[in-house]
Parts: C-alpha cells; structure tokens; sequence
C-alpha cells in the first residue's frame, strides 16, 4: 500500500463521526437515513463522510440511485490497523532494547562493554 | 499531494501514534543513544534484530541510511531523511523517498523524538504524523493519537466483528 493511498484513510477514519459510521457498517449494510439517526446532523453531512469514505475505499455503496446502501469494505480497512500495528509494534521492540541498551552503557559490566558491542558501522561524518 | 521536506510547526495537529518510554539515563546520553550510527545500529528495529549498515548525517536535510537484519536473516533498507535537528531536544525524521514502505522495514511517517530531561532520568516520546504526506485538508486534526490509545479496542473489536 502506498503512503498517499495510506494517509487518504488515515485522515478518512480521523474522525469519530466517521469511526462511528464504520461501526455501524460492521453490523451489517445500511442505508444513509438509519446511518444518520444516532447523530444530530443533516442527511447531507452525513453524506459528506459518506463521501470521504468512499474515495478513501472504507465503504462502498450501491449503484441504483434510489436505493443505495452502504457497505463496508472491510481489507483496507485491515490494511491501515495492521499497518498502525507494525509501527507500534516496530517501534515497541526498538525503544525495549534501546533501554537496555543504555543501561550497557551507563554500567559497562566486565563481560559487555559498551565498546565491544558488535555493529560498528561506517559513519560518513563524525557527528559535530 | 505536498512533497515539501520542511516541517510545518502547526502544534494543532495531533499525532497520530504517540510512544512514549521514561529511560534511566541523562538525556545527553539518550541522545547520543539516538543519533549516533555507532549506537543506534545496536538498538534499531529491537531483540533479534541486526544494524550491518548505519549512517547517519544528522543535520537537516542529511540522510539516514539503515540496513537491518531480521531474525530470519532478511534484511531491508529504510532511508529516512533528518527534518530537524536540534540537540539535545529533538530529532525529525522522515522517508527518504516519501515512497512505499519498505519490505518488513517500519512503516513511513514524519516522527519526531522529544527528549525531556528529568534529572537523572530522560522522557522519550516520539510522534508519528501524517501531514507531510497526505493533503493537507485531509490530514489536519488526525484523531489518531486518541483513537490509538483509547480507541484500539474499539477499532480491534470492529475488525474482529467482520
């Protein structure tokens, strides 16, 4: 998945009102009336993120004009909580071992020296 | 789409993931932990995993090469770009290429690292945001900070119900 395509439903589902709607949408399809009922907004702000929705490949919707029901799309929805999920996780794990790591180099013991940790990358510029 | 490479310093948006870790060191060690390749390859990507390439030009606009290994001995490039550097304070960083994710690598965003001295004792916490990827529009006031926090069982549960 791309960053752009990522970051239109990061900001699609930003919004509670939005989270809300997916919420409903996981019960089962609906249609824009029974969507807007738990809110105190107009059929026509509703459709607003109805729309934001769609571009964003969360929800689709019906083609008949008339009845169009909203049903959710529920991959790229998987896609943005695993990608959420890699990055906690990615970072988790970092900052767990960055700890340790500084330990190491507070109190270098005889058997783990700081300086005979393995890894010695090149280093193109000596940091200022 | 904004492709520019500057941080727009807007304090309104709201971080979309927030990690935050109270370490045992001063924060000038912290910091050198953070932007010193010699370390951060001892430390980067967590348990299991190896640092064979790290360099890091650690001034604005300077480039942040990685290669890691993982348990499995696969290995993969992340290429970050430093946004902002200000010592002891604050690290920015960002994709190189602003492209796809790279395999297994962690996912692109605009993180920045704040370090806060509390003595003897430093607070990491580091941000993930959108704003330099996505439209502008689109991106501002991301409620993801929250819904992260406090909506994950929500959003967990939304997708185990499908």
């Amino acid at each position: 998945m791309d960053s752009d395509r990522l970051s239109t439903m990061l900001s699609a589902l930003a919004d509670p009102t939005r989270r809300g709607i997916l919420a409903q949408l996981a019960q089962g399809d609906a249609m824009v009336g029974e969507l807007a009922a738990p809110y105190d907004m107009s059929l026509a702000a509703v459709s607003k993120h109805l729309k934001v929705l769609q571009s964003a490949g969360l929800i689709s919707r019906g083609r008949e004009a008339q009845w169009r029901p909203c049903h959710l799309e529920a991959e790229p929805l998987a896609d943005v909580w695993s990608w959420l999920s890699d990055y906690r996780r990615f970072w988790d794990r970092s900052l767990d071992r960055l700890g340790a790591y500084l330990e190491t180099l507070r109190r270098p013991t005889p058997k783990r020296p700081a300086a005979d940790l393995p890894s010695k990358p090149t280093q193109p510029r000596e940091k200022p | 789409m904004t492709t520019t490479t500057t941080l727009d310093a807007d304090s309104t948006e709201e971080a979309v993931i927030v990690l935050t870790r109270t370490y045992d060191a001063p924060r000038l060690l912290v910091w050198e932990a953070l932007t010193n390749p010699r370390h951060v390859g001892n430390w980067y990507g967590g348990e299991g995993f190896t640092s064979p390439v790290c360099e890091m030009d650690v001034r604005p606009d300077g480039l942040w090469h990685h290669v890691m290994r993982g348990p499995n001995g696969m290995e993969f490039t992340v290429d970050s770009v430093f946004l902002e550097v200000v010592k002891p304070d604050r690290l920015v960083w960002t994709a190189a290429n602003r492209g796809e994710r790279p395999q297994g690598g962690p996912p692109t965003a605009v993180t920045t690292v704040t370090l806060t001295d509390l003595g003897d004792k430093t607070l990491w916490t580091m941000e993930a945001r959108f704003d330099s990827l996505a439209d502008r529009d689109l991106s501002v006031r991301m409620g993801f900070g929250h819904m992260v926090s406090q909506g994950a069982e929500r959003l967990a549960a939304l997708l185990q119900s499908l």
